[in-house]
């Protein structure tokens, strides 16, 4: 039997999402080194790394601009961006389906309000990483961009704290994707979920045909 | 002598004098002219301040420090160099101060805690004259201040906390006057004959954005250091005294602007990172408020609190793995991935 399966990333969430895995992955690789090269023992010199930290960290930018773009065009922000007034009402039902109080859950469309909390951080993390990383690369050129956040010191803290935020969030998403099934994990390669698959009850969806991530 | 040296050329000058030039040597003729001319004369004050930046200065070496003085600057009032003392001294000054067009030089952070009461710098009508006053009075009357040396730029020593004197950088303290900092602890001998010839010669010079003359304070250290090789290659220095890019023993010459690396201090002889120190970045604003021989601060967490980001990394991550694991064994205990989670999904199947 052919399971029956519906649309749940685009080509170009799914594009996105492994650019910027591949440029965030080897940007923390790298940072870890040029932080502390004696203790992260990754690469053999400071000109491989920092040219691969460099490079990755143009590619970040742009892929979170098609990523925003694309959110905004395609009207895909709904489902990613985490509303104060919709979604944290929704947050006791998630909190007892995780702590094992409840069996199931209710339908929160295509992310729950954790993930939706934890895709918006990362783009506010980002634009954070974003703004302190060009400070320390271009320290003359955006001098009082620096001066404004406590200077060069306070600037690496921030880009430093915010690396292990995202060291840590990513752990955290990739053990509750792989959690939740794989065919969560396969859909971020194929773009497309089994239709009975378990999102909480949404039977309207699939009957009339508008898929979970549509 | 040439008579005309273009405020380009000046710069040029300036920004690109290497060791091998003696910068003073070469503006000496130039600004004994312009001081022969009646150019505006300097008065120079001490406060919170080590007295280092005078040492420095008097480290300018060709020509002598004598010559300047006399010939090049006309400085007429310096807490240590006068030959006058006492109110001799001090009527000097206020003279020149009511005379008008001249230069103020300020060495050191201004006290303004107890109404200015922890540095006096004189008497006058057998009153004492608070160091944060005759700044106040002074600096309104003069062309523009000088900053000399990162206290009075920044505040600087004096002024990190606790700061028990309340000290204050002097842009804080003067308003409506143009200030020119130029930090260093101490700032090179260049810097300061430098940036007292510019105004002489040509005004305010071109300034970044915390007030430092751009043809000094351009450059990162980091980027014409000389063991920037090192770097480069991946070799770092565990102890001192070894060769390497002394990066994870606290430099911070990654973050840190003035042309040291490449003027070299006492008459082009060396400088901190030639001598096998690090850079502890002196002319940047925040000095010394941070750890001279680490690589990063710590963050603050609470009153007198502060921990390392590796600690506060260390329990973030403790805290994850053990949100991880523990959720992980209650997935497992309560079946829902395992043999029975695909039980349930065969059966949807069918």
């Amino acid at each position: 039997m052919v399971k029956q399966m519906e649309d749940r990333h685009s080509v170009w969430i799914r594009f996105c999402h492994w650019v910027n895995m591949i440029s965030i992955t080897l940007l923390i690789l790298t940072g870890y080194y040029i932080h502390a090269p004696h203790t992260f023992r990754l690469f053999s010199n400071m000109d491989t790394p920092r040219t691969i930290h460099f490079a990755m960290a143009y590619l970040l930018c742009f892929g979170v601009l098609i990523r925003v773009y694309y959110a905004i065009v395609a009207k895909d922000a709904k489902n990613i961006v985490f509303s104060v007034k919709e979604d944290t009402p929704k947050f006791p039902s998630m909190i007892k389906y995780y702590m094992f109080m409840a069996d199931s859950h209710p339908y929160y469309g295509k992310y729950n309000p954790g993930q939706k909390m934890m895709y918006t951080g990362w783009l506010v993390m980002v634009l954070l990483q974003i703004i302190t990383g060009f400070i320390l690369y271009k320290p003359n050129m955006f001098m009082a961009l620096g001066g404004f956040l406590g200077g060069y010191m306070a600037v690496r803290l921030i880009h430093y704290i915010v690396t292990w935020l995202f060291v840590l969030s990513v752990l955290a998403h990739v053990y509750l994707d792989i959690s939740e099934g794989v065919p969560v994990l396969k859909s971020m390669f194929t773009g497309k979920i089994p239709a009975d698959f378990d999102h909480g009850t949404h039977e309207e969806e699939i009957e009339t045909g508008t898929g979970v991530g549509a | 002598m040439p008579t005309k040296l273009s405020r380009r050329d000046f710069v040029r000058l300036c920004a690109g004098s290497a060791a091998a030039i003696s910068m003073t040597g070469f503006l000496a003729p130039y600004m004994s002219e312009a001081v022969a001319a009646g150019a505006p004369s300097v008065i120079w004050l001490q406060g919170a301040s080590c007295t280092g930046c005078s040492i420095s200065l008097l480290n300018t070496v060709h020509p002598d420090i004598k010559k300047v003085l006399t010939e090049v600057i006309s400085l007429r009032y310096h807490p240590n160099i006068m030959a006058a003392a006492g109110d001799l001294a001090i009527q000097e000054m206020f003279k020149v101060a009511e005379e008008g067009n001249f230069f103020l030089v300020v060495e050191g952070a201004v006290p303004t805690g107890a109404d200015g009461l922890y540095c006096t710098v004189g008497e006058q009508n057998g009153h004492h004259i608070t160091f944060e006053n005759l700044v106040k009075t002074i600096g309104k009357k003069s062309n523009a201040i000088l900053s000399f040396g990162t206290c009075s730029a920044f505040g600087g020593i004096p002024a990190t906390p606790p700061n028990p004197t309340n000290c204050k950088a002097v842009d804080q303290v003067v308003k409506d006057v143009p200030v020119i900092n130029v930090p260093g602890c101490p700032p090179h001998p260049d810097w300061m004959v430098g940036t007292i010839a510019h105004v002489l010669l040509y005004g305010i010079p071109e300034l970044d954005t915390f007030g430092r003359p751009k043809m000094f304070f351009s450059n990162i250290i980091h980027d014409n250091c000389e063991r920037r090789q090192y770097f480069d290659n991946g070799i770092f220095a565990k102890t001192f005294g070894e060769p390497g890019c002394m990066l994870e023993l606290g430099c911070k010459g990654p973050i840190s602007h003035c042309d040291a690396s490449t003027r070299l201090f006492n008459g082009g002889v060396n400088w901190c990172v030639k001598s096998g120190g690090v850079c502890i970045g002196c002319t940047e604003p925040q000095f010394p408020a941070w750890p001279m021989y680490e690589r990063m601060a710590e963050m603050p967490v609470g009153p007198a609190t502060s921990v390392t980001v590796d600690q506060v990394g260390i329990v973030l991550g403790g805290l994850a793995v053990a949100g991880i694991g523990g959720h992980l064994a209650g997935n497992i205990a309560t079946g829902r991935i395992g043999p029975k989670k695909e039980d349930v999904e065969k059966e949807g199947d069918n």
